[in-house]
């Protein structure tokens, strides 16, 4: 049965039929703590078929850094995955818990608010001053529930996190113990517990973390899609998906648009042509799927609210000068290189986008 | 039937198995796979002083160079065979095709159009249907892990027979294999009716041969009569491993023979385990000695890691792959770049192989001489130095092409070898500054120049193979514009258009970066000259020219702000601009439009440096974008009261870098000049007469009387009595006062 009050349901439900069918087939030795053996969790997120049931791929990628990340996982060393924005970090640990536990929901949610509390424990105050320290009056983080159950525990956005909260986590991962001196007891972690993290490097707002901390984690770099149709697959579904609930009223960009949209976008990204040619000046802004999407919705809300309803290239130039050149001095040089050398010469596909770009950089 | 254990070359678990059965078996007779007239070759490489990586070379006496080479590692199956054979002194012998066959059969294949190998394709899609993506990972993890000598064997031959199922078809090289598998088949019998005992026989070969060698009929000694051959001469030589990594056409490839090693080294001591231990601390030690942190929780986790990613694939022994992929994870912190020196230099290596002395005759020995003979150059092998004049145009008095361009072909000759290396020409400045078809070469021999040659054998097997590899190299390391354009200035030189375009595309992803006018300028000039001259070595440069127009578009995109800089800086920025400068005359492709774009906003800038204003009008002025109106407007302009004098002479100073004689024959411009120092008082005067003195230093004494006459007729003077006191020698106070001002405080221009 469907439930649709929700905006979204945890992955373990949405996939419960396919987790059920990997556990029921399951033929390899399981680990400690663990609902099925790596190999399940492997075909969980990669696809595949199990007694007839369709699997479908979770994450389409290079799929060793899914193996790596299982591996990992199965030493009990804790997971770092690190990536651009829009690389599907978040995507991966949810999935990765919910096919290993069958539980994806303890997550510490990373923010420059986060305090120690968030990563250990924290108090029932009322119950505290009633009947002083116990058991019964402490407030348990998610990740010490994931000592106590042997599970995983996520944390995402590490890096947002202050230096010192990140640092909360170093003994716990090093000795996996937690202190509780309020009761004097140490909370020793359980078999199969671990953390997967996740981490942005190339935002600005993020707190380098430490060389101790970075060492305590393997460390999986999750790259951007590899290959230009993938990238267009995901913004095409995102942009339609966006413009649904936002409820645009305006024509969705044509496939030639988005084409020529994310060609640009991965090329500038990339510091290369498509077809690996010639080498180009990559820009200090990110320019990840993600921008891409944002770029193309609000060339959709300008088409609608000032416009036609037909994104123009007037719309998109205008757009992609805000994209691209986040530093004046440096990256209107590339950019103006990237119009002449590489643009211009397109032909006539590019044409009115190339003039329209070129009238705003003169 | 003979033993026939099939290998794969370059396998330490090959070379194991191979030793443990020959020891079990103790054959009377060795086969291997190996071309049957290097059989000779088998003492010296069993010589002491012989250390592996070493190869067996074989190449043709005719022209063009024709080779092949079979190199040995320590953990080559046939090397450890040949060794155990000579130890126990039993009879050993390669069985293969000849080298003087196999030459003349390469010879003929090159001349087929088809494509050179499936069996590439097959390999692949055998380890993809068994779950690997590459078949690297896929031999090493069922074959190199295998640790019982039968098994082994067992499943190289059946391993050999699928892939001969795969890959059979009607190309050239399967007709290829059919004929060496009849000719190996030959040499068997013979060895059989000689009289030794069949069964006490073992047949080492690739693993692909084995079932072909069982079943095929023998070549009759007719047939064998029919092969075609060319002469040839073979030798040993001194092997490297980054060779044995960086071509991998031989047999199957051997990417991290360093690897290898440790495997081969580990499996010796019948620890497997013991190489994947070494591989991750050799990183972890590599990464302290440059001085990264790299602790040994590091390592033991990488180990537990790449151990875990093995399990996945139902192995205990990490592959390659494994340790690469936890090296990353655990010692790299996900990113493959921090630790790609250290990667290299655990997989592969730096080891060089050895031999003793006079045992190597090289293909490159016997070329060079050959080339010395066939360009005429035989007489300047001599101790004494000589010199030879070029003239690399075309000789149109002679009949055949050869002779036509010979002293073309002795300058690619002459400059090759310099690019070697290797002492025997040195390259004499011409005198004629314009004559680009004119070379002087001072050639002197030293015996060094023979030892040398034989170091550049392992670079290739001609001079030119060598050359083209020696240039790849250096250009992979090139990490800056002008040193990719003097590769690529040099290569063109020596008469390589693929290394030009090669360096064309190396330069093209470097220049990228580059946000200094000075080198993109430098690198222009270097581009231009190959591709204005190019023809007159049949270098085609057209191809250079889009970079050529990349190159000048970003350097009229940073040219301006390049000129906001002091009065040292000032000197290279003029310089590019000139060098821009020509280059935008010779050649038509270039965006003028945009150049002199650039140039009059140079021109009309207040903020930049003068003296580079003065010169962008200087430019304008020559190319007649400037029109006298303009100039004295300008000037006007520039030179007027409560301008800083020190700028108003600089900028003066930058315009009088170019068409003195335009200036020369303009008087009102004079006027102005002559207006301008009149308003200035003594101090200011004092500032101005440093920059102005500098200007006219350029000018000839000659041009200085014009000046003069021009003066004189605006101050109403006697042209003469002007001039003699311009040209007059400076008084003692004159130049006491002249030295005071070079001690002048600029501190705050």
């Amino acid at each position: 049965m469907e439930n649709t009050e929700f905006q979204r349901l945890p992955a373990e439900e949405l996939f419960q039929k396919e987790i059920d069918a990997l556990i029921a087939a399951e033929k390899d030795p399981i680990p400690t703590g663990w609902k099925m053996s790596p190999r399940s969790v492997f075909t969980y997120i990669t696809g595949g078929k199990v007694n007839d049931v369709e699997i479908t791929p979770k994450y389409m990628g290079n799929s060793r850094l899914i193996e790596i990340a299982i591996a990992t996982l199965v030493t009990d060393r804790a997971l770092l995955l690190i990536g651009e924005p829009g690389t599907a970090k978040s995507w991966l640990s949810e999935h990765l818990a919910a096919a290993i536990n069958g539980d994806s929901t303890k997550v510490v949610q990373g923010t420059a608010g986060t305090t120690e509390e968030h990563i250990r424990y924290s108090w029932n105050y009322a119950m505290l001053i009633a009947k002083g320290p116990s058991k019964e009056a402490m407030l348990k983080s998610p990740i010490y529930r994931a000592m106590e159950t042997g599970t995983i525990a996520r944390l995402e956005e590490i890096s947002r996190c202050a230096s010192e909260v990140q640092d909360a986590l170093i003994s716990i991962l090093s000795e996996k113990r937690l202190s509780v001196p309020e009761l004097a007891f140490e909370l020793p972690a359980k078999k199969g517990f671990s953390i997967i993290a996740t981490a942005n490097t190339r935002d600005k707002g993020v707190n380098e973390m430490s060389a101790a901390l970075k060492r305590r984690f393997n460390i999986v770099v999750l790259p951007s899609p590899a290959n230009i149709q993938t990238e267009i697959e995901i913004v095409r579904s995102r942009v339609s998906q966006l413009s649904n609930s936002l409820g645009l009223q305006a024509e969705m960009p044509s496939e030639e648009l988005i084409e020529n949209v994310v060609t640009i976008f991965r090329e500038l990204r990339n510091g290369m042509t498509l077809d690996k040619t010639q080498k180009i000046k990559i820009t200090t802004g990110v320019l990840s799927t993600a921008e891409a999407i944002s770029l193309l919705a609000n060339s959709m809300a300008l088409a609608a609210s000032f416009g036609n309803g037909t994104i123009t290239d007037y719309d998109v130039a205008a757009a992609l000068q805000g994209a691209v050149v986040k530093d004046e001095e440096k990256d209107k040089i590339a950019w103006k290189e990237y119009l002449e050398h590489v643009m211009k010469k397109r032909g006539e596909r590019y044409r009115t986008l190339y003039k329209e770009c070129k009238e705003l950089n003169r | 039937m003979p033993l026939y254990f099939g290998i794969r070359h370059l396998s330490p678990a090959g070379a194991k198995h191979v030793l443990e059965t020959l020891k079990k078996y103790k054959p009377t007779l060795v086969l291997i796979e190996g071309p049957s007239d290097l059989t000779e070759l088998m003492d010296d490489i069993c010589h002491k002083k012989a250390i592996p990586p070493i190869a067996m070379m074989a190449y043709s006496e005719t022209v063009p160079i024709e080779s092949i080479l079979y190199p040995f590692a320590e953990y080559s199956p046939e090397y450890q065979a040949i060794l155990w054979a000579k130890k126990q002194k039993i009879l050993c012998r390669f069985i293969d095709l000849p080298s003087s066959v196999f030459l003349a059969i390469s010879k003929q294949r090159r001349k087929q159009t088809e494509q050179y190998s499936n069996t590439v394709d097959v390999y692949q899609r055998i380890a993809e249907q068994s779950g690997e993506k590459d078949q690297e990972i896929y031999w090493e993890r069922n074959f190199e892990h295998r640790t019982n000598a039968v098994s082994y064997q067992q499943c190289t031959n059946i391993f050999g027979k699928e892939l001969r199922e795969l890959s059979v078809d009607d190309r050239y090289e399967t007709a290829e294999n059919i004929l060496r598998e009849a000719y190996m088949k030959k040499q068997i019998n013979d060895a059989i009716k000689e009289g030794f005992a069949e069964d006490k026989i073992i047949v080492i070969t690739g693993a692909y041969h084995v079932e072909g060698l069982k079943n095929c009929e023998p070549l009759t000694e007719k047939e064998i009569k029919a092969l075609p051959k060319i002469p040839a001469q073979h030798t040993l030589m001194p092997y490297s491993y980054y060779r044995l990594s960086s071509r991998s056409g031989y047999g199957a490839g051997n990417k991290a023979p360093a690897y290898y090693e440790l495997l081969w080294k580990a499996m010796k001591k019948n620890n497997l385990i013991e190489a994947s231990y070494q591989y991750l601390s050799s990183i972890s030690s590599f990464q302290r000695k440059t001085g990264n942190m790299s602790s040994s929780a590091e390592v033991i986790e990488a180990v537990r890691l790449a151990i875990t990613l093995a399990n996945m694939k139902k192995s205990n022994i990490p592959t390659l792959q494994d340790l690469r992929d936890a090296a990353i994870t655990c010692l790299g912190h996900g990113s493959f770049s921090e630790i790609a020196k250290a990667v290299a230099s655990t997989e592969i290596g730096t080891k060089m192989g050895a031999l003793p002395e006079g045992v190597s005759r090289t293909s490159i020995q016997s070329d060079f001489y050959y080339k010395l003979k066939d360009l005429k150059l035989e007489r300047y092998k001599e101790l004494e130095a000589q010199v030879l004049e070029l003239d690399l145009r075309e000789n149109t008095r002679v009949k055949s092409q050869k002779s036509a361009f010979l002293d073309l072909e002795r300058s690619f000759f002459l400059h090759r070898i310099c690019v070697l290396g290797i002492h025997f020409a040195q390259k004499q400045k011409s005198y004629q500054e314009k004559a680009t078809w004119a070379e002087k070469w001072l050639l002197q021999w030293t015996p060094e120049a023979e030892i040398e040659i034989v170091e550049a054998a392992l670079q290739g097997e001609t001079v030119e193979v060598a050359v083209a590899f020696s240039f790849k190299e250096t250009l992979e390391k090139a990490t800056s514009i002008t040193e990719t354009a003097e590769i690529l200035e040099s290569a063109s030189l020596c008469g390589m258009p693929q290394v030009v375009e090669n360096a064309s595309i190396v330069l093209q992803g470097l220049f990228v970066e580059e946000n200094s006018v000075i080198d993109i300028a430098n690198t222009i000039h270097k581009l231009s000259a190959v591709i204005r001259y190019g023809n007159i070595r049949h270098i085609d440069a057209n191809a250079l020219l889009p970079i050529l127009e990349q190159l000048f578009y970003r350097a009229c995109l940073i040219l301006e702000k390049s000129c906001i800089c002091d009065n040292n800086a000032v000197e290279g920025i003029i310089s590019a601009m000139d060098l821009l400068h020509l280059a935008s005359i010779n050649h038509d492709a270039l965006d003028d439009k945009q150049w002199l774009t650039v140039l009059a906003e140079i021109s009309n800038r207040d903020d930049l440096n003068t003296k580079a204003s003065g010169f962008a009008a200087a430019i304008l002025l020559e190319r007649g974008e400037m029109t006298q109106q303009m100039l004295l407007e300008e000037m006007k302009r520039r030179l007027s009261y409560g301008i800083p004098a020190d700028l108003g002479a600089g900028w003066f100073e930058g315009l009088a870098l170019k068409n003195k004689y335009a200036l020369i024959s303009r008087l009102s411009l004079w006027e102005q000049l002559s207006e301008y120092i009149d308003t200035l008082n003594e101090e200011e005067f004092k500032k101005a007469l440093v920059f102005l003195r500098r200007a006219f230093s350029y000018f000839t004494a000659s041009e200085r009387n014009n000046i003069a006459e021009n003066l004189g007729e605006i101050w109403q003077f006697n042209t003469q009595q002007v001039s003699a006191v311009l040209n007059d020698t400076l008084t003692e106070i004159e130049q006491e006062t002249l030295q005071q001002l070079d001690e002048f405080d600029f501190g705050d221009i």
